[in-house]
């Protein structure tokens, strides 16, 4: 009788306890964890790309909603990390940072960004349906995560991929866009090149689009990579060697200038029918398809990147988003509440919509996604097969970046050759990294 | 009707006053007038010149990185400077804005005499009026305006300057793309910006010359290389020295036009000193060794500006 009584009890007890969590769940609102923050004002860094174009135009519902106030600065990406970094070494009034993949080692190292498990511990702030394992798992370790910690939650996210065009390569004769990187340069290369129409265009221009989408992209593919296992140089290997020959030789098939080409003039050049394939962002997608900004809107197809002999090995790059570690309490959270809403599972469908590309997974699960977006296939693909490390994300990368726009544009023009820059490069990163105590072992190997 | 004009009325006080001694101001009294005229001058130049100037020098003798707040800012005596006179990027550069400079500074002088003698005639005041005016039109541009709208001049496939060669029947011409001529491109778009400025000043300089002996001079002469020669030029020359100062210094702080149109490359083909600095300083954020360079690029100027007052500053 007694054993029945208590058993009742203890269920009576669980049904209760069920009932409030589901509730508790249930209730979470952004409005109501905005309650307390009502009327503050954080601010963010932009930059003047499609996904923050999309983010602007949900913003406005998160501001109705929380009664937030969100305000951002746009910037050119090549002033956005000199911006940020005088901020917190001046105390600035940034709340909302924006952390490229290559600046998570600094930025989180100098602990200039707050550990989101301060807000995703905290039960007031923190969505029950956050679900971090929804994000892309390379998004989150990758622009994300210093260290084993979570810093950022992937907000706009790129994978390299082939865009080309359909009618120029039908009229050559193929009906698909190359496989690998041998076929394009063998095969599509000879015949896409003629009449002051080339083959393909790799934005090379010096900067982060030399290192990172020009130079990079042919040492992965080809089995190679700047580094070994021991952060020594790895230029100077067989297959390091090999992919960065294969895009000096690659230059026949490319426009002349190739080298002033930046991001803007690559996509232009495939918009305007000039060059028959480029290999960009997923996040040029809505630039290309834009009838305004593009003649080859019906001829536009979208592929994974050319594989090498070392397999697909796209291009990585995104943003994450982060809550400053200087900020005030109430406008950290304010700023949490922002970063947790812009990339939560609900809001990823009017993101994609309004041209952002958003790191969950569940979002590209929709049927309706997936068809009107022709690039969520190959990108999916991409991020299933991308190295994590594409560009090393410690603090010294800013540093070895710049080395490598320099010497990675003398090689191109022929200033150096293929095997002199490499040297240079090489010597020059060792001895950045020696200095900052990689091979004395006072720092760990992170990359 | 007070006591003091009473007095003064009367020419009473007047002897009165006479009689008191005469109070010249003292060097307490100089000392503070002087000090309130120069105070606001003082304090803005501390503040914008001397404190940032001290700063760097500072800087320029400890390992100050940006980015390794954590390292600190330890005192490294000379070590910064080693470093940048072993820096063959940083010789690079100065080499580079050496021949920028000698590029430049001729075309821009002749162009700007030429231009000055032409406003210098006489006539056709309105048309001179309008030219003068005109003349400010690229001094007022913003160096980074200049440097995008150099980018779209010699753009590739949809600038001017190929549109008009190609019109031409002489082709497309590789300008940005290419480390020749996008050293040329940057060097046509300074000169287009300064020309002007060397008008002004030579413009200015020619109306020193004294009517008498220019009109003495032309009875003299029928040649106008003459006349210029060795009647204006001598009165130029305090100009040409205003001129060769100030565009050095310029040229060797160059950073907006060059970084918007070219941003340093193709390769190093357009990295001049400043924008190597800047490099070195914003984007690697190694204080300490930038600011080591533009201390040495400070002292640099420096002399350069002595050499030019030396051998080609004259009185008039």
């Amino acid at each position: 009788m007694r054993g029945k009584f208590l058993g009742a009890l203890a269920a009576a007890g669980l049904a209760a306890g069920l009932t409030m969590l589901s509730t508790a769940a249930m209730a979470w609102t952004v409005k109501e964890a905005a309650e307390p923050y009502k009327g503050t004002s954080i601010k963010a860094i932009f930059l003047d790309r499609p996904g923050y174009a999309a983010a602007a135009k949900l913003i406005p519902q998160f501001e109705k909603e929380t009664g937030i106030k969100v305000t951002w600065e746009t910037l050119p990406y090549e002033n956005s990390r000199e911006r940020q970094v005088l901020n917190f070494t001046g105390g600035g009034e940034i709340d909302v940072v924006l952390v490229d993949v290559v600046w998570i080692g600094e930025f989180a190292g100098n602990g200039w960004l707050t550990p989101m498990e301060t807000f995703i511990g905290d039960k007031k702030l923190a969505d029950p349906n956050l679900d971090l394992k929804d994000f892309f798992p390379i998004l989150l370790d990758s622009f994300g995560t210093w260290d084993k910690k979570v810093y950022g939650l992937p907000f706009d996210n790129y994978s390299g991929l082939l865009y080309y065009n359909k009618c120029m390569l039908k009229d050559a004769g193929f009906d698909r866009p190359p496989e690998t990187w041998d076929d394009l340069m063998k095969t599509y290369g000879p015949k896409l090149t003629a009449g002051g129409k080339y083959a393909f265009a790799l934005q090379s221009r010096r900067g982060e689009t030399q290192s990172a989408d020009s130079f990079m992209r042919f040492l992965w593919p080809f089995g190679g990579s700047l580094l070994d296992a021991k952060f020594k140089s790895n230029l100077m290997s067989k297959e390091s060697q090999t992919g960065l020959q294969f895009r000096q030789d690659l230059m026949k098939y490319m426009p002349q200038g190739i080298v002033d080409y930046d991001h803007a003039e690559a996509v232009n050049a495939l918009a305007q029918g000039n060059v028959a394939m480029i290999t960009e962002w997923s996040a040029f997608y809505s630039t290309l398809t834009d009838p305004a900004k593009s003649k080859i809107t019906d001829c536009l197809g979208v592929a994974a990147e050319p594989k090498g002999p070392a397999g697909l090995k796209p291009a990585l790059g995104g943003f994450s988003l982060a809550v400053s570690s200087q900020s005030s309490k109430s406008k950290q959270a304010a700023a949490w509440l922002l970063i947790q809403w812009l990339t939560s599972k609900e809001e990823a469908k009017p993101y994609v919509e309004a041209g952002g590309v958003s790191g969950r997974m569940s979002v590209y699960q929709d049927a309706d996604i997936r068809k009107r977006f022709p690039f969520v296939e190959p990108m999916e693909v991409s991020w299933q097969n991308g190295v994590p490390d594409f560009r090393p994300r410690f603090a010294e990368w800013p540093a070895i970046s710049e080395i490598i726009a320099e010497w990675g544009t003398k090689m191109m023009l022929g200033n150096v050759s293929v095997k002199e820059g490499a040297q240079t490069i090489g010597a020059r990163v060792e001895e950045i990294l020696g200095q900052a105590g990689y091979y004395s072992g006072s720092k760990p190997l992170l990359k | 009707m007070s006591n003091g004009l009473l007095a003064r009325a009367t020419g009473r006080g007047r002897q009165a006053a006479e009689d008191r001694p005469v109070v010249y101001p003292t060097m307490w009294t100089n000392w503070r007038v002087a000090l309130a005229f120069l105070a606001p001058a003082f304090l803005a130049l501390a503040l914008i010149g001397i404190f940032p100037t001290v700063f760097a020098l500072v800087n320029s003798f400890r390992r100050y990185n940006l980015v390794r707040p954590l390292e600190g800012t330890p005192f490294v005596w000379i070590q910064n400077y080693v470093t940048v006179l072993n820096d063959s990027s940083f010789w690079g550069a100065l080499g580079r804005t050496f021949l920028f400079l000698v590029t430049v500074l001729p075309v821009q002088l002749a162009l700007g005499l030429v231009i000055a003698l032409l406003l210098h005639r006489p006539g056709l005041s309105l048309f001179r009026t309008l030219t003068r005016l005109s003349l400010v039109i690229p001094l007022a541009t913003a160096p980074a305006v200049v440097g995008l709208i150099g980018r779209l001049l010699f753009n590739r496939d949809f600038g001017v300057v190929n549109a008009f060669l190609t019109s031409t029947g002489i082709g497309a011409v590789e300008w940005l793309g290419d480390t020749t001529n996008a050293f040329i491109s940057v060097a046509l778009m300074d000169i287009w910006q300064w020309t002007p400025f060397c008008a002004l000043v030579l413009l200015a300089g020619l109306t020193m010359v004294p009517n008498e002996v220019e009109e003495a001079a032309r009875l003299e002469t029928r040649s106008r290389w003459q006349i210029v020669r060795y009647v204006q030029l001598p009165f130029l020359l305090p100009s040409i020295t205003v001129i060769l100062i100030l565009r050095t210094a310029d040229i060797l702080k160059m950073f907006d036009t060059v970084f918007t149109m070219t941003r340093g490359g193709p390769g190093a083909a357009t990295e001049l000193i400043s924008v190597y600095i800047q490099r070195v300083g914003f984007r690697v954020f190694d204080q300490g060794v930038a600011s080591a360079q533009a201390i040495l690029l400070l002292i640099l100027t420096i002399v350069l500006a002595r050499l030019y007052i030396r051998f080609v500053y004259r009185e008039v």
